[in-house]
């Protein structure tokens, strides 16, 4: 990383050198995060062309190795992922070529994504096309999984991902932008988790092995002079599907999650420092069609076409299902997130002893509780960051 | 079932709507000296990209609807 960004060069600072530190904590009844990170970003001069790269851990612990079930297995486990992006700007487009890497004991990912990004009308409007590739490795400390229901122990189980989007931008007025963007991804692989057992089947989750996912985006941000007051309303609509033949003998597609959030946030100018955002947003999805509550089953329901009974959500597994999951994420899920943040710039640390080496940057603080109706419940977010341009 | 259900393709329509009304005006909406508030943080969709790789990775840990758009996968022991 250090070297890519060497090979940039030493030369004077440009606007759009950067270097940011953050750290990242969240905390709910059986699982804690800790993520520090640090990016930088170095611009070559004259050239047009910026190097980014990023390299961050996750230190996770879980009083529950398969996270959601009743398995009481306290365990910390250590992610990293470095990443580095190359960009060339040209005076009103921009192409640029990324790549991560992700590891952790019992999950490896490969990731390669180029974006396109072209300003027109006067710089007016824009838009942004990308496309990037994933390969994924998933394995279970401990045993060989099994990927598929009856096969053999494999060392890993692959997880291929396509994905692409386009989006675009667009100023309505001197103080009112809109957006509206369209994501893509198929997936195919090894989508459950090794290690999550379904109890009333007493076997590994067995997941669909393909699934489109799309989601679309309209986003809009208005800004009041008058008071320094910022508004901006997003709101995504998910879906996917599974593409070709399931194979669920005729009972349809497994897949089917729709979701819908919306995210609303307010920034103000507190002080000529002194920035505060607020945040709320709000997330509702349906259950996946093959999903199945894992409560007990009422006596005299009737069945639907892959569960026990037509509850709401449907209840328990058949022993012949086909696809089988106690993934909480699959089910119907509500959550909200309401979260303060407060952006100082650091000018007044000008005339500080050591402390004025900050006085260019600033620094940001947030906080947030996550609301969730599965059985993680609540969540505490706690996120720190410094950012200062160079 | 259907490809594009209904509210995509009311969302697809308005999307394009969008983009025709901006290619119908004479002229640029907004004129370079009056472009102050647009560089605002509140103005701009995606200004803070580190804080949105660590909410994507959570969110996509405990919702269905994300991941597989180029997020790194694992970090909890599941997908």
């Amino acid at each position: 990383m250090i070297l890519c960004l060497a090979l940039v060069g030493a030369g004077r600072a440009e606007a759009n050198d950067y270097v940011v530190v953050r750290g990242a904590y969240y905390r709910e009844a059986s699982t804690r995060v800790i993520q520090p990170m640090v990016e930088l970003q170095r611009e070559a001069p004259g050239t047009g062309v910026d190097v980014a790269a990023h390299f961050l851990v996750d230190a996770i612990t879980s009083a529950s190795i398969a996270a959601g079930t009743a398995v009481d297995n306290v365990f910390t486990e250590i992610r990293d992922e470095v990443g580095l992006r190359v960009r060339k700007r040209w005076q009103r487009s921009d192409l640029a070529l990324s790549y991560r890497y992700s590891a952790e004991s019992d999950y490896w990912s490969h990731g390669v994504a180029a974006s396109f990004g072209h300003r027109f009308w006067e710089d007016t409007a824009s838009v942004r096309v990308s496309a990037g590739r994933s390969f994924d490795a998933v394995t279970a400390n401990g045993r060989m999984p099994v990927c598929r229901p009856g096969g053999a122990q494999m060392q890993s189980c692959d997880l291929n991902v396509w994905f692409g989007g386009i989006s675009y931008s667009q100023v309505l007025s001197p103080v009112a932008i809109a957006q509206v963007s369209y994501e893509a991804a198929y997936v195919e692989g090894y989508q459950g988790n090794p290690y999550r057992m379904v109890s009333s089947l007493m076997r590994y989750e067995h997941v669909p092995e393909r699934r489109m996912r799309n989601a679309i985006t309209p986003r809009i941000a208005y800004y009041l002079p008058a008071s320094g007051t910022g508004f901006q309303l997003n709101y995504r609509f998910y879906f996917d599907y599974y593409p070709g033949d399931p194979g669920t003998r005729g009972a349809g597609d497994p897949w089917q999650i729709f979701a819908r959030t919306i995210e609303a946030r307010v920034y103000q100018q507190l002080l000529p420092s002194l920035e505060a955002r607020v945040l709320f947003r709000y997330y509702r999805q349906n259950h996946a069609q093959f999903w199945c509550d894992a409560g007990a089953t009422p006596p005299g329901s009737v069945p639907t076409a892959f569960c026990l009974a037509n509850t709401d959500p449907p209840t328990g597994y058949p022993s012949d299902a086909v696809y089988y999951a106690a993934d909480p994420k699959l089910g119907p899920v509500v959550t909200q997130y309401p979260e303060m943040q407060l952006v100082w710039q650091a000018d007044a640390l000008r005339d500080v002893p050591f402390l004025r080496w900050f006085s260019a940057g600033a620094f940001e603080i947030s906080y947030g509780y996550y609301f969730q109706n599965t059985s993680f419940g609540g969540a505490h977010l706690l996120q720190t960051g410094y950012r200062l341009a160079y | 079932m259907r490809l594009f259900p209904l509210r995509l393709r009311l969302c697809l329509i308005s999307g394009l709507a969008l983009v025709g009304v901006a290619g119908c005006a004479h002229r640029p909406p907004v004129q370079p000296w009056q472009r102050e508030y647009l560089s605002k943080r509140a103005m701009q969709f995606d200004s803070d990209p580190q804080e949105d790789r660590f909410r994507q990775h959570w969110l996509g840990a405990r919702e269905g609807a994300d991941l597989g758009f180029g997020q790194s996968g694992g970090g909890c022991g599941c997908n």
